[in-house]
């Protein structure tokens, strides 16, 4: 498995099959890569607005679901002021 | 297995991984299993402006049955060997 | 080995045949490629060298008819993983 075992314990973002970004602890995983996530919040962007955070406290994300799970900088996370930023949203996964 | 053990001999070099989101990723390859997941370090996302939503990402793991594509390096790819390869493996999933 | 295994029997044969040749691929989300295969698997994930990717890109917009326009986008990569799920058809290199 090219494993998540490294993730645990991070924050980190996951991109999912229709699009939306999480960002959350990672607090578990199994082989089927189904996630759960601790303190967790939906980034919704928007080309016309900053980026809106919609808390979702712990989640548990189906493993089918998940695009890509990336291992947030705290640091330059921190230092990016989410209302500024302008962008649409990342396209869903098609076929 | 063939692919796989492909991506096993380019780890540490350099790729780009295009998704079926259009996303495209390029970085080095940290690590691959059988599923054709991938790890990357020290990625870049093309077209950064338009994709600021992994400004903050390092390293990911990116879900194989999302791929599309993976630009690969060339010079560490032994075309040769791998026609033979793939030979070998058509002849054995024939036998069975 | 039986005298018949050369040819073709089945249509994965028709690939392995096909094996160091330049092959037209078409993928779904209205791409194609044309490239030189070196490895293959059975869920017909792809490995090509010297690849051209065409998209067609139909743009409806502002249309009156309905009939709008094709757009096509051209590139080349060096060396490609394809992965199989996106496969419509191989095809081997024209005769003519």
């Amino acid at each position: 498995m090219s494993s998540l075992q490294g993730y645990v314990d991070r924050r980190v973002l996951l991109i999912l099959q229709d699009g939306r970004a999480i960002v959350g602890v990672l607090a578990g995983f199994d082989q089927k890569s189904n996630v759960v996530l601790s303190d967790s919040k939906e980034r919704v962007y928007s080309i016309d607005e900053g980026v809106e955070e919609i808390p979702l406290g712990l989640y548990l994300v189906k493993g089918d679901m998940i695009v890509l799970i990336g291992e947030l900088d705290e640091e330059i996370d921190q230092s990016v002021d989410l209302s500024t930023i302008r962008a649409d949203p990342i396209p869903p996964i098609r076929y | 297995m063939l692919i796989f053990s492909v991506f096993k001999t380019l780890t540490d070099q350099q790729v780009t991984v295009e998704l079926k989101n259009d996303l495209s990723i390029t970085g080095v390859l940290k690590s691959v299993d059988q599923f054709l997941n991938i790890r990357l370090d020290n990625i870049k996302v093309s077209d950064e402006a338009r994709h600021p939503h992994m400004m903050a990402v390092k390293n990911c793991f990116i879900r194989g049955s999302v791929v599309r594509y993976v630009q690969l390096p060339a010079e560490h790819v032994d075309t040769q060997l791998l026609e033979d390869a793939t030979r070998r493996e058509a002849v054995s999933q024939a036998k069975r | 080995m039986d005298p018949s295994a050369s040819g073709i029997q089945e249509p994965f044969d028709l690939i392995r045949l096909s094996l160091s040749e330049r092959v037209f691929v078409k993928l779904r989300g209205d791409r194609e490629l044309t490239g030189i295969l070196h490895a293959y698997d059975g869920h017909m994930n792809l490995i090509l060298s010297d690849v051209e990717e065409t998209i067609m890109i139909v743009d409806t917009e502002g249309a009156p008819d309905g009939q709008g326009t094709v757009n096509v986008a051209k590139r080349r990569m060096e060396m490609l993983f394809v992965r199989g799920d996106g496969v419509i058809l191989v095809s081997p290199p024209s005769r003519t």
